[in-house]
């Protein structure tokens, strides 16, 4: 049993954190003579929003079946990718737009624990919320897809934010420094062809998996479903077009966006498997 | 402080008198030791394609050198008349040759208003004269403190952000669409002088090769030997457009020589959306604006950069009057600080005879009452004598702290030297 006072840490706690963290990154940006002091001040409040975030997560364990959990587990991985790359210093920008995005996720997750019946916690099958290793890796492989998908959405903004710049040939030296358009590419490459597999590989576990539990309700058209189809077909379509033609990387960026959204819906939609589950 | 700063810059001298003045390496250990064995002076030599200047420093009981005297070292070792050259030099004494040096360390006096390269120019110039051996306690606080304050103001001003040249901003956009350039091809075309700069800074991010045509086939291998470049027949300059990351085009054409159409039909598509960066340096220009999409084709024209350097160096100068404000304080910091070291030896020694004298005295009182006083009146008749020492001292050493902040310290210590009869050793 946690202590009592762990109890006490709430979303505020670590959303309020990676948002003072966010706002201290563009003061170290418009207040070049603070610079020193407002990044160690974010990168202070990121890693105190960390922890604050690991202690919920630790003692309030929350499933990523349900939509909180999976969103607040992916809020989680972001934030140990935004520490890694302030750390080894990938810039303020990287930063600026992962925080949002991590911030975006934890006031979602509030939000739909919130609306989500609390008996849905308790009737999700033992098997997905990690007590057997199957259902576990699902989850996992479910998990580290998002974050690609993720990664590739904050790629593709910046990529879609500098590319625009490019346009405009507007003077780099006096607008916020983003990575090369060659890097963000790069990037967004690596995390598709990070992400593909592994959601494959989630979504066939799960497939087998479903018609395997007598408990579940075999919902083939709920929210969930659908939108986990219309990712993985987004991120087919992206891989086609990355390795089969020559796309402009701008209309990749504009898809690797779409993919995200489909991935939000997908996370907040609540699991086909738990009784009581979404029905469109 | 007996400090000067003497010299010329592009604003007080004309480019062949600055040619003249201008030290080779060879030259300048043995200009640090004639300075140094001539005149007594610590010194160090700052030499730029901008700026002459030398920065001297002497003993405080020991007259300044003139620009007069400077003009006629200059004279000697250049071979230019002294006549020709004093007209053309300036000279800041004390605090002010303080504050020039931070101003021309911070790029406050440098013809692109921020430029960075010159406080690697005076660390360089420091450091040369730290290892000739000619730099001594004024100049090994003075130039550090330069180089430290050029870093504050770069840091908490905006004096540096943005390219406030045409080559610098040419490099910055690369840096927004490359990561890496060791993989990266340059194509130039033509063998225009007009870029040149462009190319070399281009060059100091090493791409991979380098390839040159022009339709002049003798030109062309002359510029690829010089660049170290591959030469391309001009007729083979579409293939060389698909093969190329960058393009640096120099050509003297009165049209246009890459229309739209020709780039869509016979390099667009078969570059396979690789990003290109093409800098059009030609006037009129060599490249059909229309090519330019800011992702796959980037294209910037000398229109294009020219405004970027002077939006660049617009925005600097709002940051001016901010980092005048960091200098100004400073140098104010760096006087107090140099005359209070000044300062110290002179108190430590007066502190140190009025001890002396003090125990002089209170040792024989005591043995005179031994037996008769208490541990307590004997620590109360040396607190007392401690007071008045005190006491005693507070007057002149506030006056030589005053007079030193004010910078007129020497003939005070001078003064307090003979007062109290303190000597050097």
């Amino acid at each position: 049993m946690a202590p009592s006072w762990l109890q006490n840490v709430t979303y505020a706690c670590f959303g309020l954190s990676y948002l003072l963290a966010w706002l201290l990154e563009w003061g170290a940006w418009l207040w070049p003579s603070g610079d020193r002091l407002c990044r160690w001040g974010a990168l202070g409040f990121g890693l105190a929003g960390l922890v604050a975030h690991t202690v919920f997560l630790i003692v309030r364990h929350p499933t990523p079946a349900v939509p909180d959990g999976a969103l607040l587990l992916l809020a989680w991985v972001l934030a140990l990718f935004y520490v890694y790359g302030v750390l080894h210093q990938a810039g303020r920008a990287w930063a600026l737009f992962l925080l949002p995005v991590i911030i975006g996720l934890v006031v979602l997750a509030g939000l739909v624990a919130r609306l989500e019946p609390a008996a849905l916690r308790d009737t999700v099958p033992a098997w997905i919320t990690g007590q057997r290793f199957w259902g576990a890796l699902h989850g996992t492989l479910i998990l580290l897809a998002s974050v690609g998908i993720s990664v590739s959405f904050v790629a593709s903004l910046m990529y879609l934010l500098q590319a625009r710049r490019l346009r405009k040939k507007i003077d780099p030296g006096r607008v916020l420094p983003l990575l090369s358009l060659e890097r963000l590419e790069l990037l967004n490459r690596r995390a598709i062809a990070v992400a593909f597999p592994l959601l494959t590989a989630g979504l066939l576990l799960g497939l087998i998996l479903w018609p395997a539990d007598p408990g579940s309700q075999h919902e083939w058209l709920s929210v969930k479903v659908l939108s986990t189809g219309a990712l993985w077909l987004v991120f087919g379509v992206l891989v086609y077009l990355r390795y089969g033609t020559h796309l402009p990387p701008r209309r990749l960026a504009w898809l690797s966006m779409a993919a995200f959204a489909l991935l939000l819906v997908a996370l907040m939609a609540a699991h086909p498997f738990a009784p009581g589950g979404d029905t469109p | 402080m007996n400090l000067r700063a003497i010299g010329c810059n592009v604003t007080s001298a004309p480019v062949e008198v600055r040619e003249r003045l201008a030290f080779a390496p060879s030259l300048l250990p043995r200009a640090l030791a004639e300075l140094n064995a001539r005149y007594g002076a610590e010194a160090v030599i700052l030499g730029t394609c901008n700026r002459v200047e030398i920065y001297l420093a002497r003993p405080e009981e020991e007259a300044p050198l003139h620009a007069p005297l400077l003009a006629e070292f200059l004279s000697e070792l250049h071979g230019l008349p002294a006549d020709t050259i004093l007209p053309h030099l300036y000279e800041y004494a004390d605090a002010d040759a303080v504050r020039h040096l931070f101003r021309v360390a911070s790029g406050l006096d440098s013809v692109v208003l921020g430029e960075g390269q010159i406080a690697g120019q005076v660390k360089e110039a420091y450091e040369m004269a730290r290892q000739a051996g000619s730099t001594g306690p004024l100049l090994n606080s003075l130039f550090p403190a330069a180089l430290r304050v050029a870093k504050r103001v770069r840091t908490e001003t905006g004096i540096g952000r943005g390219h406030a040249s045409v080559s610098s901003a040419a490099v910055d956009f690369l840096l927004t669409v490359f990561d890496t350039f060791t993989d990266k091809t340059v194509l130039v075309i033509g063998a225009g002088k007009m870029g040149r700069l462009t190319l070399q800074h281009i060059q100091q991010l090493q791409p991979a090769r380098t390839l040159v045509t022009n339709r002049n086939r003798d030109k062309a291998i002359q510029r690829a030997t010089e660049f170290g470049g591959q030469f391309i027949p001009w007729e083979q300059l579409d293939e060389a457009l698909i093969q190329a990351d960058i393009v640096l085009s120099t050509t003297g054409a009165p049209e246009p020589i890459v229309s739209r159409q020709r780039f869509d039909e016979k390099v667009r598509y078969q570059r396979s959306g690789r990003p290109l960066v093409i800098f059009d340096m030609a006037v009129p220009r060599d490249f059909d604006p229309a090519i330019h999409d800011g992702e796959t084709v980037i294209l910037f024209n000398v229109d294009d950069l020219t405004r970027v350097a002077n939006q660049a160096l617009a925005q600097r100068r709002k940051h001016v009057p901010a980092a005048e404000a960091i200098i100004s304080q400073e140098v104010r910091q760096f006087v107090l600080d140099w005359n209070r070291r000044k300062d110290g030896p002179i108190i430590g020694r007066l502190t140190a005879e009025v001890d002396r004298l003090r125990e002089a005295i209170v040792a024989p009182l005591l043995q005179r009452f031994n037996g008769k006083l208490s541990e307590a009146d004997k620590a109360y008749i040396e607190g007392a004598f401690r007071l008045f020492q005190n006491r005693l001292l507070h007057g002149p050493i506030a006056a030589l702290q005053e007079a030193s902040r004010l910078g007129q310290g020497q003939t005070l210590r001078e003064a307090i030297r003979k007062l109290f009869g303190l000597n050097d050793s």
